[in-house]
Formats: structure tokens, sequence, C-alpha cells
């Protein structure tokens, strides 16, 4: 599964939301990751964010699911931020 | 499916923030996903330190270490995760059976000639004359069921690859690629060294496998079991080397995008240049993720995948639930 997963949190929990998100996914841009994910993991990785969120700060993540990433297709203006990790 | 990551760079690897930190001699901070690695490969000077293989063990990730000729030199394997004395005794009880060890190391070889079989009738189909060679190989398969002992098979083993490998300049009719004889340790020519190179990673890919499987890589049963390496990798890799790793060689130099421009001359040998290796591992990679239609399992898997169920075919050979048949291509 390839997902992309983006969050609006208040500035305090940015880097804990960072880094939790770090473990699991490729960084994109501020706040915004993408990166293939297994079911398993993505639950793993939403209950670590769900420790982390705060609804009363209006806190929010968003996370879009694509069951491959073959029927998508990314466009870039300007700059692309994310790198290739596989072969570094 | 967890991917593997391939380190060129030189640098320093790092825990940080409970995920993996690489950092280039030039200062580039590159985060690896931690959660989503099974496997590294490195193929650049890398430091680290206790931290990092105390953090990978309790990822369950291996981290495979080339040489600076890209020749594989260890792997570290992190403790067991999967331990069962069941499999192991089973596993060694097996070995010692001679009948059964030999029905095993039949099949291995069985397997590795049948997959090579195919790939030269599939070049045959095209065009390229190899019917002299295939019937002989047809021949000597035929007559494995004659013998008794390892090292008989052994031989024949060494007849079929050597006619297999005579086949390469046919194949690939490619005067920067031509295949002479066999040699290791350094390779002599350009397409040894990309075997070489390609077989090296087989064996790794196939250890990584069984890392995640109740086997004991140490017990092969074609290979001798001795004191110093792992030898159950070496068996499997058996059977997939003719369909990973020749076709991606094949088909890599067919198509020019390996050229003799990423070799270079060592001492007393020619081994892939750093751009060369990059290629060849994309290219492997890609070959890996490639799905196929498995006839039993009816389902899309992938070449990577296979290896594992070749693992659990095994397993279910040795625990005597079903007797173990090679994987043999089926197109």
């Amino acid at each position: 599964m390839f997902i992309i997963l983006y969050y609006d949190v208040t500035e305090k929990k940015c880097s804990k939301m960072l880094k939790t998100c770090r473990k699991y996914l490729q960084w994109v841009q501020n706040s915004v990751f993408e990166g293939e994910i297994s079911e398993a993991n993505l639950e793993k990785l939403k209950y670590e964010l769900g420790k982390i969120l705060d609804e009363e700060d209006g806190d929010s993540v968003i996370i879009y699911k694509f069951r491959t990433k073959k029927y998508t297709e990314r466009q870039v203006l300007g700059i692309d931020k994310k790198e290739d990790t596989n072969f570094i | 499916m967890k991917e593997s990551i391939y380190i060129f760079s030189n640098g320093r690897l790092k825990r940080k923030d409970n995920s993996l930190l690489f950092e280039t001699e030039n200062g580039d901070n590159k985060f690896i996903p931690v959660e989503n690695i099974k496997e590294i490969f490195a193929f650049g000077e890398i430091d680290l330190n206790v931290k990092v293989l105390n953090f990978l063990t309790q990822k369950e990730i291996i981290f495979h270490y080339f040489n600076y000729y890209g020749y594989y030199s260890g792997s570290f394997y992190p403790r067991e995760h999967y331990n069962s004395g069941y499999m192991i005794l089973k596993q060694t009880e097996a070995y010692l059976d001679q009948k059964n060890r030999f029905y095993l190391a039949k099949k291995f070889i069985e397997g590795a000639a049948k997959n090579c079989l195919k790939i030269l009738k599939y070049y045959d189909r095209r065009e390229k004359d190899l019917n002299k060679q295939i019937k002989e190989i047809e021949q000597l398969v035929t007559q494995l069921s004659n013998y008794e002992e390892i090292n008989q098979i052994m031989a024949i083993e060494g007849q079929i690859k050597s006619i297999y490998y005579s086949c390469f300049d046919t194949i690939i009719n490619n005067d920067d690629f031509v295949f002479d004889e066999r040699t290791k340790r350094p390779p002599k020519n350009h397409l040894n060294a990309l075997i070489s190179f390609s077989n090296s990673l087989i064996y790794t890919y196939c250890l990584s496998e069984i890392y995640k499987t109740h086997l004991d890589p140490r017990i092969g049963f074609l290979h001798t079991t001795n004191f110093r390496r792992f030898s159950l990798n070496l068996d499997i890799a058996e059977i997939f080397k003719p369909i990973i790793g020749d076709r991606t060689i094949f088909s890599m130099i067919n198509k020019n995008v390996i050229t003799y421009k990423d070799f270079e001359q060592q001492i007393n040998g020619i081994v892939l240049n750093d751009k060369g290796r990059k290629k060849f591992l994309e290219a492997l990679e890609d070959r890996l993720k490639q799905t196929i239609k498995h006839s039993k399992i009816k389902n899309n898997v992938s070449y990577r995948r296979l290896i594992r169920i070749e693992l659990y075919k095994l397993e279910k050979h040795l625990m005597d639930e079903e007797k173990y048949e090679p994987f043999i291509m089926d197109w």
C-alpha cells in the first residue's frame, strides 16, 4: 500500500510528529510524508500518532491510501525535496 | 513489502530519534525509514557503533557488507528471532540421514539444471542455436538418478554448469562480453565479474529470507556444512541464480544498459565500478519486485517472495509433511 500523509499540529508537537513519521515514511516537505507501508505498520503508525495528537488543540492528520502507486502520477513544480532513499 | 537499502556513499550510520540516519562524508543527512526496511547492503566505507547494531537487532534488520571491490565479506546476522529447537533437530536429522540429504541435494541440482534449461530454450526459440547444448544437459539431468553420492552429483552439476556457461557467448553475442571460461576470485573478464557479483548478491538475498524462517542457514544439504560459513543459502541460491541473476545479466547486456565502461581493472582481475554496481543493483531490484503468476498458489508473487516460498517448502519437507520439489519456471 502506498500512502500520503500530512499533519497540522501546534508548533510544540511538530518535531514529535516529524520523528515518528520518519520511522515509517519518506519525508517530502514540511509536514508531508509519503511511502510504501504495510497494513500492520500503518496501524502502528496511526497508534503512535494518536498518542501525540490532541483534538483540543485542533490537531489533525490526513492520510491518503492507494492500493498501488501504479495509477498515480506525481508532478513536481520547483524543487523536489524527496530523495531516493533506497540507493544512498 | 519491506524494502532493501543500498549504501554506496561513504559516511556514518547512526541511530537517531528511534530511526536510522545516514550521514554522508559531505554532510548530507539521509533518514532511512527503519520500520520499512528488512536489510541493508553496504558497499561504501561506513562507520557504525554498537548502538546501531543493537537497534538493527531489535528491528530484525540484516546488514550485509561488501569490500572495496564489491565482494561479499559478511553479514551482521541478528540474534535468531524465530527460535525453534524442533526445526533445528529436523534439519540436522535430514542432514545426517544419507538418503534424505541426498534426495534434497539432488532436488537442488535438478531445480537449478531445469531452470537453466528453461532459459536456454527461451533463447533457442529466439533463433539462438542452442539445440545441441540443451540435449546434452537434458541427458545429464536424466543421469542424475543413477548416482548415490554427493560427490558424484556435484560432478554432474559441474558438467551441466560448464555446458550452460558455454552457451553464454551465443546468447550475448557481444565482443565486449566474451565468456571464455568461468574465473573467480578475482574474475578475469567482464562477464565473469558480472556473474560473480550477481551470484554473491543472490546468496545474500537467500540468507535474508532464511532469517525470516525457522531454518538454520548453517546446515546446508548440497553444500557441505563446515565450521566457517553459511551453506543453506548457497543451496537455495542454486535454483534462483539462473532465473534471477543470469536473466538480469543477459537483458542488461543485450539492451546495452551495462557496457565495458562500467568496469575497472584491478591488480589481477576485473570488477564492476561504483556506477556499474548501482546500475546492476537497480535492475536486480526491479527483477526481484517483478511478479509472476504462481501455478500452485494461483496468485501473483514476486521473485523475492519465491525464495521464501522455496524455504517454506523445505520446512514442510523436513517436517515430513510434503516432499520437496524445486521451483521451476513455467514459461
